[in-house]
């Protein structure tokens, strides 16, 4: 047992290791009702299981509307700056030069969020080129939401952007979803070293976790737990319990993320 | 205590979940502080649930932390016997609960197909265990409506099912939920608040699920000790049937 492990057991927050959540939402969103969907709840359910930051796009710039939403996500970290990072969303349909020229200077966004399903369109897509010129020249990771099988995100589409922009940080938002989709992800990132796996999801588990990080290495695997969308507790639960060692654990829990958000630190 | 009501044995076809040995059931619970297990066999789901139904009793027999769970049909064909043979064998053998799969084994829960299977488990006190994506929210309630006595437990929410689950939770008092990928967003406490503990029954899905969702969901979640307490086995050792605690 160790000292996260401990926690849980002893139901208080865990203390050992700074958790970042690389993958987050925030607010309400139609499909079904969320019970607290605000940043100050989802603050407090961070605070309640020792989870230090999240990285977050509101559902409102994914579901519906980018401009609105992008802006609720900004004010949302400027409320919480020091618990709360944003994604820029970009949907392709609109406006996505002029969202980058609007927020691409603004530090409260560390990072571009894509959802081509959510969209309806592919990740290969040429609306998305103004997103990985962006990428390229500045080092901002873009997390894409990935799917197994999808006619816009399954893992053939990272590839072939990955293969496009081997200079850009692409983070595989759930890691293709699905058990054939972790293999395929695996494959992929293997193939292509700017690919990191985000590992939430409905079908993820602490095995396959740490395949993934024996395949990849800790530094190609970050912890997400697309809360409020899901609950955060179930995602990070599997890599609590994953078996990993604890360096590695450590990495895929928050030291990986924390390194890929440094990227305007070294800019002019 | 935890007990999970919601367990498997058996190989699975569509997914590396190990070999389903009561060996790796046991390591499984062991890691994660599981004392017992109410348990099923993809036998049962996946092939024949006459035989897996046989076949479980045999493999549990002497392991007093595994409790079985049979697999129902309706009687319309008379594969598992009459509902009153299936129940009194099911009793003789130390089965605690029945598991439904009506979407998967092609047959309607809530039609005049099932009415005297379920009548017959309520009767015997053994709980319904079955998934929402194998019944659905109507199904549920109108299961729950015909058949009052019958305790009904619904695994596998997910996160996109609250706004039927409330509806059916507020309109009836026999029905509850399982923990196995209850995801919902402070989902738990929300249902904890409004329906309190007694209706949320422990469970993890395993081996197909994760154990540790569902342990780190109840473990680090907003609730009282007693409320967990409630949620990881009294609830569930409640809807058993006399004898079986």
């Amino acid at each position: 047992m160790n000292a996260i492990t401990s926690a849980v057991w002893s139901r208080r927050p865990q203390t050992s290791v700074r958790i970042v959540d690389a993958h987050a939402h925030a607010g309400p969103y139609s499909l079904f009702f969320i019970p607290e969907a605000s940043p100050d709840a989802m603050v407090r359910v961070m605070d309640r299981c020792g989870v230090a930051h999240a990285v977050i796009s509101s559902h409102l710039a994914i579901q519906l509307d980018a401009a609105a939403g992008n802006a609720a996500t900004a004010e949302a970290v400027g409320r919480a700056p020091d618990r709360f990072t944003g994604y820029l969303t970009v949907n392709p349909w609109q406006d996505p030069d002029g969202e980058l020229a609007r927020w691409g200077d603004d530090p409260r966004f560390g990072g571009i969020k894509l959802h081509p399903d959510l969209h309806d369109y592919p990740l290969t897509g040429r609306r998305y080129a103004g997103v990985w010129e962006f990428a390229r020249r500045t080092g901002c990771p873009v997390l894409t939401h990935t799917y197994d099988g999808s006619p816009y995100n399954d893992l053939d589409e990272v590839d072939a952007v990955a293969a496009e922009h081997p200079d850009v940080v692409i983070i595989a938002g759930h890691a293709g979803a699905t058990p054939l989709g972790f293999d395929r992800a695996v494959e992929v990132a293997q193939r292509r070293p700017g690919v990191i796996l985000e590992v939430c999801g409905s079908f993820n588990t602490g095995p396959d976790i740490a395949r993934m990080v024996r395949e990849l290495g800790p530094d190609r695997v970050v912890y997400g737990s697309d809360f409020p969308f899901i609950d955060l507790r179930i995602s990070l639960g599997r890599v609590i319990f994953s078996g990993l060692a604890e360096t590695d654990q450590a990495a895929v829990l928050g030291a990986t993320m924390t390194r890929l958000l440094q990227w305007r630190s070294g800019q002019g | 205590m935890l007990i999970d009501a919601d367990a498997m044995l058996g190989r699975h076809p569509r997914r590396d979940t190990g070999t389903g040995s009561i060996t790796e059931a046991l390591d499984r619970m062991d890691r994660f502080g599981i004392a017992e297990a109410v348990v099923s066999h993809t036998l049962s789901w996946l092939h024949d649930p006459a035989t897996g139904n046989r076949e479980l009793l045999d493999l549990v027999a002497g392991r007093p932390r595994l409790r079985p769970c049979w697999v129902m049909l309706p009687d319309t064909c008379g594969e598992t016997g009459t509902p009153a043979e299936f129940v009194a064998a099911a009793l003789a053998g130390g089965v605690c609960a029945v598991r439904a799969y009506p979407a998967d084994h092609g047959y309607d829960l809530a039609g005049g197909d099932c009415a005297s299977m379920l009548a017959a488990l309520a009767d015997a006190g053994l709980p319904l265990l079955v998934d929402a994506a194998q019944a659905g929210w109507p199904t549920v309630e109108s299961v729950a409506a015909a058949h009052p006595g019958l305790r009904v437990v619904v695994g596998g929410i997910g996160y996109r099912q609250l706004r039927q689950a409330a509806g059916v939770l507020s309109r009836t008092g026999n029905v509850h939920l399982g923990l196995a990928n209850l995801s919902s967003h402070c989902g738990l406490e929300w249902l904890v608040d409004r329906y309190g503990a007694g209706r949320i029954v422990f469970g993890t899905g395993a081996p197909l699920r994760d154990p540790a969702e569902a342990v780190t969901r109840l473990l680090w979640a907003e609730l009282d000790d007693a409320d967990v307490a409630a949620i990881g086995s009294g609830t569930l050792l409640g809807l058993l049937p006399v004898g079986a605690v």
